[in-house]
């Protein structure tokens, strides 16, 4: 009793944020995990059947399919889109005064912009014939390319337009984590002969390992959860979505069409919660890899 | 609650269409969002004001949404117990609608109509709402059968006659090859989309073999069949623009003279008047030709005018009955050319001489449903994509048409049974 | 010798300002493009006007106009700016209270709270969506502004943020209020939130932006016209089968984009040093 008036003021001071997480984030998380264990269309009594959503999910071809394309996804967007990254604030930063603003402030520009934006926007740029794209290819003389219905493209089209869309937004963070360092170590460098390259490998990337693992930390959780733009760009609707042989099929896009679509509840929140445990495996093991590489 | 009665009785003072405020009743009415906007919306408007006339006290709320987010809002609002009273949608999605509970059981209500009034619609589409004895779930609403429209400038170009519509396959296909050989397209990607695919198998196949038989939990499409239309599929992949027919993208192509067919529905139709007007467009909409010279390709589909279960429910059935009726879709077909399921309304005089109407009415009669049977079970999400993988994937060489009919057929009736 | 630096330099900076302007051509350009495609005759031929500048001011105007007119765009302006700012208010206000908390003090299971909050950060929305409308329906709020506001408001995003700014301030500060006699809440009030003021811009900001792009909550929540937000209003458009040419669906989506923008433009420096902060502090 003591201890409760004694920590009183301090549980008062988070009682709304808690209420209000317990009642709109903790409780329907619960609910989901139940309705996972249970036949559930939403509005008739559930039913319960055990693991038979997880065991059929993890049977099926759409399931593997989306797993499968996620993981191409992120092994080329996530390197690809810090890269980019990287590499526009070293050159933002190359600059000062007035033109870094500039640079900066047009690089950040596709962010601002509502996510429905941008997937509308690249959808028109990547139209046939009449396309942006496929405008400059005509002025080379090349053949048109059907970038948003080849099989051969279309995963390379949406990692386009996520890194137009995400880079400025690292490039930023990445741009203060630049500001940050020391020039006396780079003086020093300069000093005993190091070339940029070398500076770039031996001072730069070390002294912003947190901030990158940062960066790379929340570019892969938000990746894995990949839903607006794949479904815009390939015109999804709940009955039909993942364009053309499902080659932009995603979970998150799964887990909508068999909610909305097929009206599964249950079976959409086991998948969910398939692809919490693998979000939250991924993000442990990148925190262990990195707790392993600062010990070595 | 309270916000949303606040909301329509401000509403209801606002219109000011007599009746009190107090002890109104208030209707929500939920239409696809092109049914929402412009002269549609006004059309809408009058047929309520009418309505609210004769009801005095009756407000009706209009509200349009697009495809996917009316059917997530009927889902979502059955699962709260706040369903739109009456609404509009495909009745393709009507087993989802059935099962969450969202539609209710007028048999007995339309069977207490006048024969003369139950008579004025498609008989198939009224079959289409009543899948078993003593059950019927819906009124037909609008619909459409597939058209051809023809790019009459592309046409000419590749010195292609137009003055007949192409009498059969073989002479669409030699159609499509010399516009190819134009160097512009010949018609959009007929194997993304699940209704396009379902257009062409129309043009070989028939109901018979096409659709679920959820006695068995197995599909009934015929190998033979889809053997044949899977051989079109390949000889059409080099000829087509890439996106599907849906796609913005390929009334655009059409519209500047890059692409020669596109199978759709009517609804694209204003699109092209209007760039006929501003930009010289040259076309006309003819029906989709089949395997032989006496068949025709495409499909059928229809809305639904749905009532949901509640204490509305009178006055919903009363309200679907009024803007469904025969009156009511002359003056909707008139004002936008556009067929409905009403035939009675089709039938007269100076609807059926509208052209795009008239040829809408012989595409309903020469089609098949695009996926029946109806309102028997919802559709699992994996049949369609089932049938769409197999098609691009033999369209784009993976297997050959024998063997992509028989693997789709193995793995759709493995998805019904799972 | 010197010569041949000058002319290595040269090159290098002739280079670097190359890529720096392609770069940000690449980055400006789709939205200049989406402009031109907006104010440009509609059903012209791309050969004849392939949309690089925009060349018909009135018919842009004329599709504007049109817009405002028929789909009551104005109004979803309204709702999504209520929505976006009574969001940051609540986001910023409880999120602040809990994170002065958890980053400056200890109490009973803090641990293990924080961390099932931060847990929450990896479940995706489409999981809880379902349980939360029901939830929210219950309450009676459906088609109202509390009922798109209030289930967004505990943000673990922003408490996670917050927290990160929080544990800088030092601990003597704190004390030394304490012995000036001011209550904890003051503290919290005089002392802490002075002190995080760019952070509670920078997620002002975020929130902003999260909230004015977001599409299914409010398209589920808010089904009757009055309640529509921008976004749902551009839905309409934006539907695989709508009806509408390009030119119609890119100025409804350009119109979405106006706000931010503008916003953007206003803000540019805070939003951008706010967010390198939240980054680098992390």
């Amino acid at each position: 009793m003591r201890v409760l008036r004694h920590h009183l003021p301090h549980f008062l001071m988070i009682a709304p944020f808690l209420v209000l997480f317990g009642a709109f984030f903790l409780y329907p998380i619960l609910s989901g995990l139940y309705y996972s264990f249970h036949d559930w269309n939403g509005v008739r009594e559930p039913v319960y059947v055990g693991l038979e959503n997880y065991t059929r999910l993890l049977g099926s071809r759409d399931f593997s399919r989306a797993m499968w394309n996620l993981f191409q996804y992120i092994a080329i967007t996530v390197p690809l889109g810090l890269t980019v990254a990287f590499c526009l604030a070293l050159l933002v930063d190359s600059f000062t005064g007035r033109w870094a603003n500039f640079f900066r402030n047009a690089y950040f520009l596709p962010v601002v912009l509502p996510a429905f934006l941008a997937a509308t926007i690249w959808r028109w740029i990547y139209a046939p014939n009449f396309g942006l794209l496929n405008m400059m290819l005509g002025w080379v003389g090349a053949e048109p390319v059907s970038f948003l219905n080849d099989t051969d493209t279309m995963l390379y089209a949406l990692i386009a337009v996520d890194v137009w869309v995400s880079a400025g937004f690292n490039m930023v963070i990445i741009l203060a984590g630049l500001k940050n360092i020391p020039a006396d170590l780079y003086e020093a460098a300069r000093l005993d002969g190091a070339s940029k390259l070398q500076q770039v490998i031996h001072i730069t990337l070390p002294m912003l390992a947190p901030v990158l693992f940062f960066v790379l930390t929340y570019a892969v959780i938000s990746a894995m959860q990949v839903f607006d733009t794949p479904w815009l760009l390939t015109g999804s609707s709940f009955s039909e979505y993942g364009g053309r042989r499902g080659a932009l099929l995603f979970p998150v896009m799964d887990m909508m069409g068999r909610a909305f679509g097929g009206v599964q509840f249950g079976l959409a929140s086991a998948y969910g919660f398939l692809l919490t445990i693998a979000i939250i495996a991924v993000t442990a093991l990148l925190f262990a890899v990195r707790t392993w590489s600062n010990r070595r | 609650m309270t916000m949303r009665t606040t909301a329509a009785s401000l509403l209801a003072l606002a219109l000011a269409t007599g009746g009190s405020a107090a002890g109104a009743q208030t209707l929500e009415y939920w239409v696809y969002s092109d049914f929402a906007q412009g002269e549609a919306l006004a059309l809408q408007q009058e047929f309520i004001k009418e309505f609210q006339e004769a009801h005095p006290g009756v407000t009706v709320n209009i509200v349009g949404k697009g495809d996917d987010d009316l059917t997530a809002g009927q889902i979502a609002g059955a699962a709260s117990g706040n369903l739109p009273d009456v609404f509009m949608n495909a009745v393709g999605v009507g087993a989802q609608l059935v099962d969450v509970g969202a539609l209710a059981n007028i048999h007995d209500k339309w069977m207490a109509m006048p024969e003369e009034f139950r008579a004025q619609f498609n008989k198939g589409a009224v079959d289409n709402c009543a899948p078993r004895p003593e059950e019927m779930y819906c009124i037909p609403y609008t619909g459409y059968g597939t058209l051809l429209f023809r790019n009459l400038t592309v046409l000419e170009a590749a010195g292609i006659d137009t003055s007949a519509p192409p009498a059969d396959w073989a002479d669409w296909l030699a159609q499509m090859e010399k516009v190819k050989a134009a160097g512009k397209f010949a018609i959009p990607d007929q194997a993304l989309v699940f209704n396009s695919i379902a257009e062409m198998y129309g043009v070989t196949g028939d109901v018979s073999t096409w659709g679920i038989d959820w006695e068995s939990k197995t599909t009934r499409i015929d190998p033979a069949v889809m053997t044949s239309v899977l051989e079109k599929f390949v000889a059409m992949q080099p000829l087509t623009s890439g996106p599907s027919r849906n796609d913005q993208a390929t009334k655009d192509l059409f519209v500047t003279n890059q692409l020669a067919f596109h199978t759709i529905g009517p609804w694209v139709n204003p699109t092209y008047v209007e760039a006929a007007e501003n930009s010289g467009l040259k076309y006309d909409f003819v029906l989709m030709p089949g395997e032989t010279a006496d068949k025709h390709g495409g499909i059928k589909n229809f809305e639904i005018v749905g009532v949901a279960p509640g204490e509305n429910l009178d006055l919903a059935f009363e309200f679907a009955t009024y803007i469904t009726a025969k009156e009511q879709m002359a003056r909707w077909a008139k004002l936008l050319s556009r067929y409905n399921s009403n035939a009675a309304a089709m039938a007269e005089a100076d609807v059926a001489a509208l052209p795009l109407v008239a040829r809408s009415v012989e595409a309903v009669e020469a089609t098949m449903d695009v996926s029946p049977p109806y309102l028997i079970q919802p559709v699992p999400a994996c049949y369609q994509s089932t049938v769409v993988d197999y098609v691009s994937a033999t369209a784009d060489g993976e297997f050959t048409p024998e063997e992509g009919a028989e693997e789709m057929i193995a793995e759709l009736n493995d998805c019904l049974a799972g | 010798m010197t010569s041949a630096a000058a002319a290595r330099i040269s090159v290098w900076t002739v280079l670097k300002w190359a890529t720096a302007i392609a770069i940000a051509v690449i980055t400006i350009f789709p939205i200049w493009w989406m402009i031109n495609v907006v104010f440009s005759l509609p059903g012209e031929p791309v050969a004849i006007n392939p949309r690089l500048w925009p060349t018909s001011l009135s018919a842009g105007l004329e599709k504007i106009e049109m817009i405002f007119t028929q789909t009551g765009y104005l109004r979803a302006y309204g709702i999504s700016l209520a929505y976006a700012l009574l969001t940051i208010l609540g986001v910023l206000f409880i999120g602040s209270l809990a994170a002065f908390e958890f980053a400056l003090f200890d109490f009973p299971a803090k641990g293990p709270i924080f961390g099932i909050v931060m847990l929450s950060l990896m479940v995706p929305t489409a999981v809880t969506i379902i349980p939360t409308y029901l939830l929210t329906s219950n309450l009676g709020w459906l088609n109202s502004l509390q009922g798109l506001v209030v289930p967004g408001l505990a943000s673990a995003f922003g408490l996670f943020m917050l927290v990160q700014f929080m544990r800088a301030i030092p601990k003597d500060m704190i004390e030394a209020a304490r012995l000036d006699g001011a209550g904890h809440f003051q503290i919290y009030w005089h002392v802490a939130l002075p002190l995080c003021r760019n952070a509670l811009v920078t997620l002002a900001i975020l929130t902003f932006m999260q909230t004015w792009g977001n599409y299914m909550w409010p398209l589920i929540v808010t089904t009757s016209p009055e309640m529509y937000t921008v976004g749902q209003v551009v839905g309409m458009f934006n539907a695989p089968l709508s009806h509408q040419t390009v030119d119609v669906v890119m100025t409804a989506n350009l119109l979405a984009a106006v706000p931010p923008l503008l916003f953007f433009l206003i803000f540019q420096r805070k939003i951008v040093e706010g967010i390198a902060m939240s980054g680098t502090k992390g």
